[in-house]
């Protein structure tokens, strides 16, 4: 008897670990529910784009974060490499006059050495991640003020401009959201599709054991980091192309914010869990949350305290779900 | 005139769960001897002094410290009575200098609220002169000290706090012969001065040497108790090894004649050196040896994690070069390590991704998982080699300990090897699964694999092998063919 109750118990918590991503859309629903009656503008549909629109950025660097920690490690440089993608294409276009297509490119590419560069350290270093990355991130940002001499560079309407930023799907959808859709999808696949998604959650599960079952996790690593990195470079093109402008300062703090959409997602900080959909329904939380209190007409100040509580909060759940299971 | 003995032990027992730890325990163990204390792994020793120093309470029985009931509650009443383990995992401040680590704690002297150095190291410098007869420099940080300098530390520590009767529990692992030859004659002088040792050993040479009575323990019980003029090597692993227990393999004496895994001169830097064997194909090669022989080491180099500093793999006529795990797979090696939680299993993952986890890409399609194959491939090998569980799709955690580890033996089988290296194969798991697996051992022996074991188990490898090679401190001490060997034998061969 006593068997019996206990195995349903079981099966009821296996049932809740089943539905995790679950249990983070039903926070997004009853978040977006509670502002659409505090405020009856929250549920139109432009609304919904706009929030949407706004968070593609931080939502594209999120889900990359979440294979990044999947497999145990963070990069807390995201902010700066995206900054340095900003400048150098910039740089590239308006002092040298290249070719927008053959900046942003170049762009990219700086975007991804640096990502190598993290990799590179982390990896044959053995230091924590977050140090390590702390340091990178002070230098690529350091690199971005030197560049642009700590100057905002702007850049003229064109096609590229739309193609990235500006335009509107079926004039209602704005462009960015296609961006993050393409990019969720991928990321999606790669975690959660291929073998390569397997070897990373086994990388961040039991590293030893994975080295073992001969999967090669110092290049699972590598390649996490060069992830975050075009993740970055990309949000930086879709920044650029939308506000016509770069700034070395920009992207400040978004290395905190990915991290923090991914844990609201129920990634875990030790790594070995995580889901794409929960990351993207993380970011969309903290999106509901800003725009809703800017709808209700708080003050601008208190927004980030709100957010800081969601994420308490969800932190919580996440761990006694982790307890629950082990 | 009757002497009180200095600590008496009258029918101790101590069962955890079904397992019968001490059954019907007598001691006694006189005041200023060296009791020494012999006996397999699970033999019963580590209960007995959790018991005396107040870790466990015993289910029945009786102690008496010099006519005084003995029962502690906690190791801190232990100390307080004068009772102190000495073992290797004393916590110890390796950024404090040696007087700090001998004083530390609340009787440290202070001077206002400071601790007052310079009465510390005098006082230390002093212990070591009275106790140990030697000069040392009580500024020195234990960090830069050498192993034997820290143990020294530790025993001076417990005998400034009046220790009378030590725990040595194998004292000697970490320390190079001169340093042990240090430690015995520091250990004899003490001796003199009246205080009383408990040796545990796994080294029969080390029990010998030192003690003053031998005392054997066997599945819980007092198999008997030697004194000094009748310590012979012949009896002691005799009695560790039980008459009874001697059984002798069904395996055939004869040996395949032309070899399929050859070993020549493999060295590992500081763990083991030159060991050669050759295996024919389905063979079962058995290593045996104690804790810090090599044994596991060796294993582990086969498999390329770390790889050997110097010698050769021949599998099948070819020269391999195993630098990582990773040449060992495409050699056809698999490995199933000795610690199923740290190195095995994924705890996070479902039976299915676990067990297909070693060839994930050649279960792939275009590295696109395909989930209907890895069920596939999960359930052929639930079939194959009866693994006990809800469905391939079950968490890995749901499975019990020799479950889990045929999960662990079926991630290798999925990829057809040729050799399977296991090191500790049934640690961890219950009576009936070890029959199981070992029974799998040898089916799939038959089956043609080729298997190198290690394993503490030394009734295990007797059983299975058709070569056992005994490594004692990094060297190949012996080899037997299976089928003509014992338990007892092995013991000797490792212990001495």
């Amino acid at each position: 008897m006593m068997r019996l109750l206990k195995t349903a118990k079981s099966k009821t918590i296996q049932r809740i670990i089943g539905l995790r991503d679950f249990g983070v859309l039903v926070a997004a629903i009853v978040i977006a529910a509670f502002f659409s009656i505090a405020t009856p503008v929250f549920l139109t549909p432009y609304n919904l784009f706009n929030l949407l629109r706004q968070t593609a950025q931080l939502g594209i660097i999120a889900m990359a974060m979440t294979i990044l920690i999947v497999c145990g490690e963070f990069d807390l440089s995201v902010g700066a490499i995206y900054a340095v993608t900003g400048v150098v294409t910039g740089l590239l276009s308006r002092s040298l006059g290249v070719n927008i297509w053959i900046a942003a490119l170049l762009g990219m590419v700086a975007a991804l050495t640096l990502g190598f560069l993290n990799g590179l350290l982390i990896v044959t270093t053995k230091i924590n991640s977050f140090i390590g990355t702390l340091s990178t991130m002070m230098v690529y940002r350091g690199i971005a003020m030197v560049l642009s001499q700590g100057q905002p560079i702007s850049f003229e309407l064109s096609f590229f401009m739309d193609l990235f930023g500006r335009g509107e799907l079926f004039g209602t959808v704005p462009i960015p959201i296609l961006w993050m859709a393409i990019w969720g999808v991928s990321m999606y696949f790669v975690l959660h599709r291929t073998s390569h998604g397997v070897k990373v959650f086994a990388t961040g599960d039991n590293r030893e054991a994975a080295d073992l079952a001969g999967i090669k996790t110092a290049r699972i690593k590598r390649i996490g980091f060069l992830i975050t990195a075009s993740a970055a470079g990309l949000s930086a093109i879709i920044s650029l192309s939308f506000l016509k402008t770069v700034t070395p300062t920009q992207g400040t703090g978004l290395e905190l914010e990915a991290i923090a959409a991914a844990v609201i997602g129920g990634t875990a900080m030790f790594g070995g869990v995580g889901s794409i959909l929960g990351t993207f329904l993380g970011t969309f939380i903290m999106a509901e949350v800003r725009t809703g209190l800017v709808l209700l007409g708080t003050d601008a100040y208190i927004q980030d305290a709100f957010v800081g509580l969601v994420i308490a909060v969800a932190v919580i759940i996440n761990v006694r779900l982790s307890f629950a299971r082990k | 005139m009757n002497e009180t003995p200095f600590l008496s032990i009258e029918n101790l027992s101590k069962s955890f769960g079904s397992t019968q730890a001490l059954d019907a325990v007598s001691l006694i163990i006189e005041k200023g001897k060296i009791f020494g204390l012999a006996g397999e792994n699970g033999a019963g020793k580590s209960t007995l002094i959790k018991i005396l120093c107040g870790v466990h309470v015993p289910d029945t029985g009786k102690m008496f410290l010099e006519g005084e009931p003995h029962h502690p509650r906690d190791p801190e009443a232990a100390e307080r009575l004068g009772i102190s383990v000495f073992h290797q995992e004393i916590p110890i401040c390796p950024n404090l200098s040696i007087a700090a680590n001998v004083f530390l704690g609340p009787a440290m002297p202070k001077k206002g609220l400071s601790p007052d150095w310079k009465v510390m190291n005098e006082r230390c410098s002093e212990l070591y002169r009275n106790l140990l007869g030697e000069e040392i420099d009580p500024t020195q940080l234990i960090r830069n000290c050498k192993a034997a300098e820290k143990q020294l530390a530790l025993l001076v520590r417990v005998l400034s706090r009046n220790a009378r009767l030590i725990i040595l529990d194998e004292p000697t692992t970490a320390l190079t012969p001169p340093e042990v030859a240090r430690m015995f004659s520091i250990i004899k002088r003490l001796k003199d001065q009246g205080i009383t040792f408990i040796f545990i050993s796994h080294m029969l040479e080390e029990l010998m040497e030192l003690s003053d009575t031998i005392t054997v323990l066997r599945d819980g019980k007092n198999v008997g108790t030697l004194i000094y003029s009748e310590f012979d090597r012949k009896t002691l692993s005799e009695m560790i090894a039980g008459r009874t227990l001697i059984s002798r393999s069904a395996k055939a004496v004869s040996r395949e004649t032309e070899s399929y895994l050859e070993v020549r001169n493999l060295s590992l830097e500081q763990q083991f050196q030159e060991v050669s064997f050759k295996l024919g194909k389905g063979e079962i090669l058995g290593i045996a040896g104690l804790q810090g022989s090599g044994r596991s080491e060796l294993v582990r180099v086969l498999f390329g994690a770390p790889p050997a500093s110097s010698g050769q793999i021949i599998i099948n006529g070819k020269n391999c070069s195993i630098l990582g795990p990773r040449d060992a797979i495409r050699a056809g090696v698999g490995y199933i390590p000795e610690d199923r939680n740290r190195l095995g299993i994924f705890d996070d993952m479902d039976v299915k991704l676990n067990l297909c986890m070693a060839g994930i890409d050649r279960f792939s399609r275009h590295g696109f998982i395909d989930k209907g194959n890895l069920r596939q491939v999960a359930s052929r090998m639930q079939d194959d080699v009866a693994i006990k569980m809800e469905s391939v799709d079950a968490p890995i955690r749901s499975l019990s300990g020799g479950n889990q580890q045929k999960v662990l033996i079926s991630r290798w089988l999925a990829l057809r090897p040729n050799i399977l290296i296991m090191n500790e194969p049934t640690r961890g798991v219950d009576v009936g699964a070890k029959h199981e697996i070992t029974e799998l051992i040898l089916n799939l022996s038959e089956e043609g694999y080729t298997f190198v074991i290690a394993s503490s188990e030394l009734e295990e490898l007797v059983q299975i092998s058709d070569l056992i090679l005994v490594m004692n401190r990094g060297r190949v001490a012996k080899k037997f063919t299976g089928g003509e060997v014992t338990k007892d034998q092995l013991i000797l061969a490792a212990t001495t």
